[in-house]
């Protein structure tokens, strides 16, 4: 099954269910910014723990995010946000805001621990999810959340230059945690050409953003 | 800055996540002796990461929060769990011939001698809190048909102007630590006395570093060593 357009890719289902499901109200990030969460990182570092609850209230909707969508089972992923969170009150001494910004080093600890967890496992697969779950069911549009950053926007323009399928495989990676063998699979395609693919892609866009 | 071509590479799908595990597992080894290629790691987590805005926010179930912060109120230490698993290891331990081993020896014996003869629920336990391996710090130890307990410090300096605190956290006592007074107040033997033996035998200890008199915010504040009780019967 190829996939074809943005919205298919960033929120499989969310056409047919759009209208049918009822949106749950998300805890808002708010008016959180960097600087607000440079500074509790710094006070959690010192071992604040009311920095530390006011952070995972403005970021843990975000990092739940990411490794359900990477791990899809609930129960796994309710495991390992609480790994990530422990990670980041042991860590955030080590946060250099000179070097990433809050955002990229807590979904960067996120991703990774998801990763790690997906790959250490025998892939999921559709099948695996329980009865009832819905990856889609609390999306907000994703075009609008592409778009909320200028680097966001420079980034979906630098991949809306990649042919489809391999803009399509670097975001299946990247957003669902899809192996080489999986992206093999859906794309009918040798682990070994897969792997060329990605390869190129990344060249392609590294030179597209001018790093 | 040359980069070679196969370090970018090989960054660019460690962040994009398409390594195997053994692939990812190495990398992460390496990079650690590798400038390079962390450097690359890390210049293509700021590329990509504008990608992680397109996955919808998702609430975490209620009450998670609570159980990160009793995981960071106080760090398990390893080997503890180690020795939870290895009860008879933890016995052989006990008996080496050591000074600080004899003192361990003598507070299980003592609690031996008082346990009442049941066969089927052990009513004496004891829990080492360590610091390290190399150095225990605190034994505690538990009698559930007296409910008392008492807790010893066996090779843990109190600095200056400090207090050592016991904890317990336990499911059906509400979430986080809950403290059971200073280790060296008086009367802290009878601090399970109004606890219900069933959540006691199942909870997990704890011992903080706080400043002179205890936490001042009702949870642990230091460095903390925490252990589940080992029943010391058969």
């Amino acid at each position: 099954m190829g996939v074809t357009t943005w919205q298919a890719l960033l929120a499989p289902g969310l056409k047919s269910r759009a209208t049918a499901t009822q949106r749950p109200s998300l805890p808002h990030p708010g008016p959180t910014t960097p600087q607000a969460l440079v500074l509790q990182l710094k006070q959690v570092a010192g071992q604040d723990r009311a920095a530390f609850a006011a952070l995972y209230s403005a970021t843990s909707a975000k990092l739940y995010g990411i490794v359900l969508r990477i791990l899809r089972r609930r129960d796994l992923a309710d495991e390992i946000l609480q790994d990530v969170y422990v990670k980041i009150w042991e860590r955030a001494g080590d946060f250099d805001p000179g070097r990433a910004s809050p955002v990229t080093w807590m979904a960067t600890i996120a991703r990774n621990r998801a990763l790690d967890e997906v790959r250490r496992k025998a892939p999921v697969s559709l099948e695996d999810m329980p009865a009832g779950f819905d990856p889609a069911s609390d999306a907000p549009h994703p075009l609008d959340l592409m778009t909320a950053s200028e680097d966001a926007r420079r980034l979906r323009d630098c991949l809306n230059r990649l042919d489809g399928e391999k803009r399509d495989m670097v975001m299946l990676a990247y957003l669902e945690g899809s192996s080489r063998e999986e992206l093999s699979q859906r794309f009918s395609a040798p682990v070994a050409t897969i792997k060329t693919w990605l390869h190129r892609s990344l060249a392609q866009l590294k030179d597209c953003l001018g790093s | 800055m040359t980069e070679r071509p196969d370090i970018d590479a090989l960054a660019g799908e460690y962040v994009l996540g398409t390594l195997d595990g053994a692939e990812r597992t190495a990398v992460a080894a390496r990079r650690g002796r590798e400038p390079d290629l962390d450097a690359a790691i890390q210049a293509w987590e700021r590329r990509l990461v504008p990608l992680s805005e397109a996955s919808a926010p998702a609430m975490p179930p209620a009450g998670l929060f609570d159980k990160i912060e009793a995981r960071v109120g106080a760090t398990p230490v390893s080997n503890v769990v180690t020795m939870e698993r290895s009860r008879n290891r933890w016995r052989a331990m006990a008996l080496a011939a050591t000074a600080l081993a004899a003192t361990l020896v003598l507070a299980v014996g003592g609690l031996e001698f008082t346990r009442p003869l049941s066969p089927v629920t052990p009513q004496s336990y004891v829990a080492v809190l360590q610091k390290d391996g190399a150095s225990p710090a605190f034994l505690l130890s538990v009698d559930l048909a007296s409910r008392t307990l008492s807790v010893r410090r066996v090779a843990a300096e109190l600095p200056a102007g400090k207090s050592y605190e016991l904890w317990i956290a336990a499911e059906p006592l509400g979430p986080g630590m809950h403290s059971l007074g200073l280790v060296n107040a008086a009367g802290v033997q009878n601090a399970i006395a109004k606890l219900d033996p069933a959540i006691v035998q199942k909870a997990t200890f704890g011992v903080s570093l706080e400043p002179e008199g205890g936490s001042p915010t009702g949870q642990p504040t230091g460095p903390a060593f925490v252990a589940k009780l080992i029943p010391t019967g058969p």
